[in-house]
């Protein structure tokens, strides 16, 4: 009982400490939503000229589309840049020995605030692009509670898995010492496979394939697709195993990973 | 039974070579070149209860690959270290909870945050009694004058204020056992001499166990009483401050200054010549053999000379002369 009480105040404090150091810089907190909000117009504005032409494509008609977009808008913060420059810089300038030297699990310290900047991101999306959606492109979202709830696990997963998936490339670092180059890979293989910047189903098959083995799709495509009525309720089950069996996976390989490349460590300086 | 043991440890980095140049660069992307570079070599040394001791040697000797390599940042490449039983590697996490890490170059707290919001996260994670936790902040902010600085975020910070930071937030979960490397690196007098005192009450009131790497010596002398100095990744001295200050304290100085250009001077014998100059001499010189008196008159019936001073042996002078000569450490006897 003392042990589970000393776990939540740990995870108490991290939560509060992420939220204030998101917090800590205005400036940047509302030029990310200044931002957003351009962005979102030019997505809009784009899908909606495509769609001038003809009714319907892929199999989906613009307001299914533009739904999926609105919505896949709203996550992409929370997987655009994970933390593979993070863990590098960690390395490169050698703060990893201070987080490695606390008490508490690393991956674990990291994973509970990697949760708290999505949950923060997600929040500041929802009320940004969301109100955008609703007040000016008067595109309607979802109003079934049970839709948001089977979403926000469907994202939770995602999110998780991604994250497992951001700690073993992050643990390349430790051997290249140089993360810039795999920020960028990264960013353009999510960009194409997760279904962020478009509905995975418009893509050729070769590349449906691709983007089915690679674990980007379960972070963005498959809640966004459900929160936006592509995926029927009663598929549900399947999703969940589905995931839940990436995540196993995902997890495994990180620790393996971690626990491996953490021999290679190379503390710089001094 | 020793709180801290190191056995045969040593480390090797592997590093690729570039040769000069793009086209070196290109090579050593498809063909690396590795050099092994020995950075602690079969290091052995205890370390009891309640020891202040000072970890010493010039940069790049190994002292901070040892003191990671203690932590558990970083693992060994031969050899054990036991801290408090645990292997710090293995038990990362066991270790942690007993051991304090201050690097004099790096911050453990976080850079956005308010100081007392960084505090409250540490004594968090370890786990700090809320009771105990209260008594602690109200101790150290006053010894440590953080009353100032508890609502500051560290960047804000200047570096004396950073250190005494540091000091708290590596202190506030009472550790057994504190590597503190550099403590007072870059900063004043004043702050060094409070952050000395700071440690040498905490270890005088709880038994607490300390490792100190330090190139200021001051802080050697006032609190450690023993030292062990590292060369090249091996122990050269393990020993009381003492008898390193003994065995160097009875060379002393004389330094001439003279009127006339010096071309050259005949010394008696147990003398030795430090360094010459045009118009200055500086004469090493064994009192036990022979007297400052008898140097300045041997000098003097040979040059000109208008004014000189005599110097007592300080620790500096005496670890300087050990880095610069390596076989002066069999002078001192108990080579480790």
């Amino acid at each position: 009982m003392d042990k589970l009480y000393y776990r939540l105040r740990i995870y108490r404090s991290m939560v509060s400490i992420n939220i204030k150091e998101v917090l800590a810089y205005n400036f940047w907190f509302w030029s990310q939503i200044g931002a957003h909000v351009l962005l979102t117009i030019a997505y809009i504005s784009f899908w909606k000229a495509l769609y001038s032409e003809r009714d319907s494509i892929a199999g989906l008609d613009m307001q299914q589309t533009l739904t999926y977009i609105i919505l896949a808008r709203i996550v992409m913060p929370l997987v655009q840049w994970g933390y593979t420059q993070e863990f590098g810089y960690w390395i490169r300038e050698g703060t990893i020995s201070s987080e490695l030297l606390r008490p508490v699990d690393f991956q674990e310290r990291i994973y509970i605030g990697h949760l708290t900047r999505t949950f923060i991101s997600l929040v500041q999306q929802l009320v940004v692009v969301g109100s955008l959606a609703l007040f000016v492109f008067k595109i309607s979202l979802p109003t079934d509670p049970l839709v948001w709830l089977s979403f926000l696990i469907s994202l939770l997963l995602g999110c998780s898995i991604l994250f497992c998936f951001d700690w073993i490339f992050g643990c390349i670092a430790f051997y290249s010492t140089e993360v810039w180059g795999l920020q960028v890979v990264r960013g353009s293989i999510l960009l194409l496979f997760s279904g962020v910047l478009l509905p995975l189903t418009m893509l050729p098959t070769e590349l449906q394939t691709i983007a089915k083995w690679l674990p980007f799709a379960q972070s963005v495509s498959v809640p966004v697709s459900i929160l936006s009525g592509m995926t029927p309720l009663s598929n549900l089950g399947s999703i969940w195993l589905q995931q839940l069996a990436w995540l196993g996976v995902m997890f495994m390989l990180s620790r393996l990973m971690f626990n491996f490349s953490v021999r290679k460590i190379t503390v710089q300086g001094g | 039974m020793p709180i801290i043991d190191v056995r045969n440890l040593g480390k090797t980095y592997r590093t690729i070579e570039k040769e000069n140049g793009v086209k070196g660069a290109v090579k050593a992307l498809f063909r690396p070149q590795y050099r092994e570079k020995v950075a602690v070599h079969d290091l052995n040394f205890q370390i009891e209860a309640g020891e202040i001791v000072g970890y010493i040697g010039v940069n790049g000797a190994g002292k901070s690959t040892t003191i990671k390599m203690l932590t558990g940042i970083l693992y060994p490449t031969t050899g054990s270290v036991s801290v408090l039983g645990h292997d710090p590697q293995r038990e990362r996490v066991a270790n942690a909870r007993n051991i304090g890490v201050v690097f004099g170059q790096r911050s453990q707290l976080w850079w956005d945050l308010a100081l007392i919001e960084s505090l409250n996260l540490v004594a968090n994670i370890y786990e700090v009694e809320p009771s105990r936790y209260k008594q602690l902040l109200s101790h150290f902010s006053e010894v440590l004058e953080l009353d100032e600085i508890l609502k500051t975020p560290i960047r804000s910070m200047s570096l004396g204020q950073k250190m005494r930071a540091e000091l708290a937030a590596t202190f506030i979960h009472e550790p057994k056992v504190v590597y503190l490397d550099e403590p007072t690196i870059g900063l004043d007098v004043m702050v060094k001499q409070r952050i000395r005192e700071f440690i040498k009450d905490y270890n005088q009131t709880h038994n607490t166990t300390v490792m100190l790497t330090t190139h200021d010596l001051g802080d050697i002398e006032q609190l450690c009483s023993r030292v062990i100095i590292i060369d090249a990744g091996s122990k050269v001295y393990d020993g009381p401050l003492n008898a390193i200050k003994q065995q160097f304290g009875k060379f002393r100085t004389i330094t001439f200054e003279t009127n006339q250009p010096i071309a050259s001077v005949n010394l008696p014998p147990a003398c030795e010549q430090l360094n010459l100059s045009e118009f200055s001499l500086e004469v090493r010189f064994d009192r036990s053999q022979i007297s400052a008196s008898q140097v300045a008159t041997a000098v003097m019936q040979q040059l000109d000379v208008a004014d000189f001073t005599l110097n007592e042996p300080d620790l500096e002078s005496i670890i300087k002369h050990l880095y610069q000569n390596p076989t002066a450490y069999n002078e001192v006897g108990t080579r480790g």
